[in-house]
């Protein structure tokens, strides 16, 4: 009698914990959120950007018209390095469509500059750098290799000599 | 006669007392759930309510974005917090626990060492709004302490009105978007910048919703 009256009641009081408990587990729910921060360097240092080698266009030979250098193979692409914090994102840009002028007359050309980059030394690997493609990182040394192309167009163009500049722009992010 | 009677009253006795201390102890054993009974977690009552936690902008990190070695504290305001949205039964109550990484690691990697150089300490702050809407000037900011915070509220505030009517149990076509509210949980904190080694830092806060 009284071992069937205690079975009961510990049946009743385990049944309690246990429906407590799966009422519990059906309505909870379980979100994990993400924290990040980038550090860079105390001696944060201005950008740099040294030219190695300007683009020549002397030796480029038109074909229809004109003349076309791949900033990835062309032996005549110009070639910059920028220096800046090691492993720090920035951010590039540059006027793709810059007008050249004639020194002695009133002729203008336009060129359409292509460039390329590479976190390595190395033209061959590097990669085009279009509009989506414009946030970019130093290496572990704070270099980033650019190389310099473009497409001119000549077939309009009086003979003579023409110069103009480019303009390219690094920011941090 | 008279003995044997007095003898079986005493036998008698002597099992209800047995049997009272038995229910005591029965009683003592699952004081817990006697305790939970003093006040009415309706939650309880079935397990068809369901609960969420979603990011209002999903994948998006509560991120102190660059900073440079010893700059020192980093703040992210209540008002750029990561949002985190909570769905639920608006008249239940929720239990709200959020536990931070004390710590922001480099490359994940967890063992921070003695000098600090590859960890960021982390202070988490969190709030809550339950007016129905995200709402940043209408948060109450929650007790945090050591990353650790934990707070229960009703998932739509009831002002200062007495607590409504038992809850709509669920029933064969209940649909419980008619009673469910969304409260907003805000996450945001500091870290302190030191002379830690440049690179990129992370670390987790996990937050568990449920009803009371």
């Amino acid at each position: 009698m009284h071992s069937i009256f205690m079975k009961r009641t510990l049946l009743i009081a385990l049944f309690l914990v246990l429906g407590n408990y799966y009422v519990k587990g059906q309505s909870s729910a379980q979100e994990s959120v993400n924290v990040s921060a980038t550090v860079l360097g105390s001696t944060q240092s201005a950008i740099e950007i040294i030219t190695v080698n300007t683009l020549q266009l002397g030796n480029a030979r038109p074909v229809n018209g004109q003349i076309n250098i791949n900033p990835v193979s062309d032996l005549n692409a110009g070639y910059m390095i920028a220096v800046g914090n090691p492993e720090a994102e920035f951010r590039l840009n540059y006027l793709p469509d810059r007008i050249l002028n004639q020194i002695n007359g009133n002729g203008s050309l336009t060129f359409t500059y292509r460039i390329s980059g590479n976190d390595e030394e190395e033209q061959a690997t590097s990669e085009p750098l279009d509009l989506e493609n414009r946030n970019l990182r130093f290496n572990e040394e704070g270099r980033f290799y650019i190389w310099i192309g473009g497409i001119i167009d000549l077939s309009n163009a009086p003979p003579g000599n023409y110069e103009g500049d480019f303009t390219i722009e690094i920011d941090y992010i | 006669m008279i003995f044997r009677s007095s003898h079986n009253f005493f036998i008698r006795s002597a099992l209800w007392s047995l049997r009272a201390l038995f229910i005591l102890s029965v009683i003592s054993l699952s004081t817990t759930t006697l305790l939970n009974a003093q006040e009415i977690d309706f939650g309880d009552f079935s397990s068809k309510y369901t609960v969420s936690i979603t990011e209002l902008i999903p994948a998006e990190d509560l991120s102190f974005g660059m900073v440079i070695q010893n700059e020192g504290l980093k703040t992210v305001d209540l008002l750029d917090a990561k949002v985190l949205m909570i769905e639920g039964v608006k008249y239940l109550d929720v239990i709200v626990d959020i536990t931070a990484d004390p710590y922001l690691y480099l490359n994940n990697d967890v063992s921070c060492n003695g000098s600090n150089s590859n960890c960021i300490p982390f202070t988490l702050q969190a709030a809550y709004a339950n007016r129905g809407n995200n709402n940043t000037n209408q948060a109450v900011l929650m007790q945090v302490a050591s990353n650790v915070a934990s707070a229960q509220f009703p998932i739509l505030a009831r002002g200062n009105r007495p607590p409504g009517p038992p809850p709509t149990p669920v029933y064969e076509g209940y649909n419980p978007a008619l009673f469910n509210e969304t409260a907003y949980l805000y996450l945001y904190g500091s870290i302190n910048v030191g002379n830690q080694n440049a690179g990129s830092y992370s670390g987790q806060i996990q937050v568990t919703v449920t009803y009371d």
